[in-house]
């Protein structure tokens, strides 16, 4: 699939950006699901134009709207990207693939940790963030991936190459069915349970679920969510700030030529002004880059 | 350019240098690719004070089970030979040179 601008994130500032961008006529993809926005599940207060009211609502509104000057919804994350011969390549879950003139960063906040008991003093002693990083540590060992979506499965499946024992716990499946498949078909052990603590002496010795489960284990890798924006920002060149941010100018570009960023990825304010603000300089941004990009 | 070392010079350049940091990485690692203009600085920064270097863990696992190093990047931090410290994780270049009491 081509595209003169591809938009990560199907947040307010995603959309924005698909909505402008698509008004000065460039063909326009987008990629994400709405319900991951920050704005899902909440309700708005302070936006323009508009009582206090549901997220879901706005961005659904938001997203006709996109649609409506032509834009397309893919409702998919990206697993990858890469840039070459001033061409943005993606790759989404179910593996289609996208090659973009542009590139519009959209992708909000991750959160990555899941905040329970043990998590943050066995860092580095057995639970990790990054399982490409890390896997190569744990050849023979046991391991656990914990994560509901596509980066988890993907996770399981890799850690199956290292691990004498792989299990997958996720509590609330959303990853893509392919991928999910290929990790259990590779040995991963599903567990359908929320992980509430991570015990160990000086280094992880065990995961405990809500349920009771107790899982014996060398290591814990937490792969929450989508692909994190650092890591697409850097498959595309991009090197992100200390805090995962991505720094833009004041067109909302950042310092590879063809992508820009909007909304919350670029740091605070955390708002939802702000997100469509700099989605409409961005989508502007990306679709005049595409036109002069040959 | 900072020295990568691996498992034929690694003992040497711990021992000749009476402060070493060590930034342990591997290629498909994304914070490992930040963390290395940070190195980069850092080494800069300590001229004359402390010895850094690289080690790539793919290459060198050896030397990685020897420290027990089970995630990266980790900074091994070695006085006098004998390793004192281990940073793990990405962090600026402030709070490692904080860490270090330098
Ligand atoms: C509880 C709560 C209450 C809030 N209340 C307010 C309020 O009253 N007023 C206000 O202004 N703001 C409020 N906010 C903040 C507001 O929701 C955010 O500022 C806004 O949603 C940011 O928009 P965004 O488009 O930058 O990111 P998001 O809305 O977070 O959207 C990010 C998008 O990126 C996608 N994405 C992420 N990774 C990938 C990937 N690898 N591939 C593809 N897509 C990806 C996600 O699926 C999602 O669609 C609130 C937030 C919360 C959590």
């Amino acid at each position: 699939m081509d595209a003169d601008v591809f938009v990560i994130g199907s947040g307010p500032s995603g959309v924005q950006a698909a909505i402008h961008a698509a008004r000065k006529r460039a063909s326009v993809v987008v990629a994400g699901k709405p319900s991951s926005s920050s704005m899902s599940g909440t309700e708005i207060e302070n936006y323009f134009g508009s009582p206090p009211r549901p997220g879901d609502e706005i961005l659904a509104e938001g997203i006709a709207l996109a649609k409506s000057f032509g834009a397309a919804f893919l409702g998919q994350n990206v697993v990858s990207a890469s840039a070459e011969d001033g061409r943005f390549r993606f790759s989404m879950e179910d593996g289609t693939e996208v090659v973009a003139k542009a590139a519009v960063i959209a992708t909000g906040i991750s959160r990555k940790s899941l905040g329970i008991p043990g998590e943050k003093d066995l860092f580095g002693k057995g639970v990790s963030y990054c399982a490409v990083c890390d896997c190569n540590f744990y050849r023979g060992r046991k391991a656990v991936v914990v994560g509901n979506d596509s980066e988890a499965a993907v996770s399981a499946e890799l850690m199956t190459r290292y691990a004498s024992e792989t299990h997958w716990v996720a509590w609330d499946a959303e990853a893509e069915e392919t991928l999910a498949r290929k990790a259990a078909e590779a040995g991963a052990v599903m567990h359908a349970s929320k992980p509430k603590a991570i015990e160990g002496d000086g280094k992880v010795e065990r995961i405990v679920l809500e349920d009771g489960t107790i899982i014996p284990t060398d290591g814990v890798f937490i792969e929450l969510g989508a692909r994190s924006s650092a890591d697409i920002a850097m498959d595309l060149g991009v090197m992100p700030e200390m805090d995962d941010s991505v720094k833009v100018g004041s067109d909302c570009s950042t310092e590879v030529p063809g992508v820009f960023a909007c909304g919350d990825v670029t740091g605070r304010p955390w708002q939802v002004a702000k997100a469509v603000g700099q989605g409409c300089v961005a989508g502007m941004s990306a679709a005049d880059y595409a036109r002069k990009a040959e | 350019m900072v020295t990568e070392l691996n498992e034929s010079n690694f003992d040497q350049f711990v021992d000749s240098n009476s402060l070493a940091i060590i930034d342990c990485w591997a290629p498909w690692c994304g914070p490992c690719r930040r963390m290395g203009p940070i190195v980069e600085e850092l080494a800069s920064d300590l001229q004359g004070k402390a010895g850094v270097a690289k080690l790539n863990t793919d290459e060198n696992q050896a030397i990685a089970v020897r420290f027990n190093i089970n995630a990266i990047p980790t900074l091994l931090v070695f006085k006098d030979g004998v390793l004192v410290d281990t940073l793990v994780g990405l962090r600026p270049k402030e709070d490692i040179i904080a860490q270090l009491g330098l």
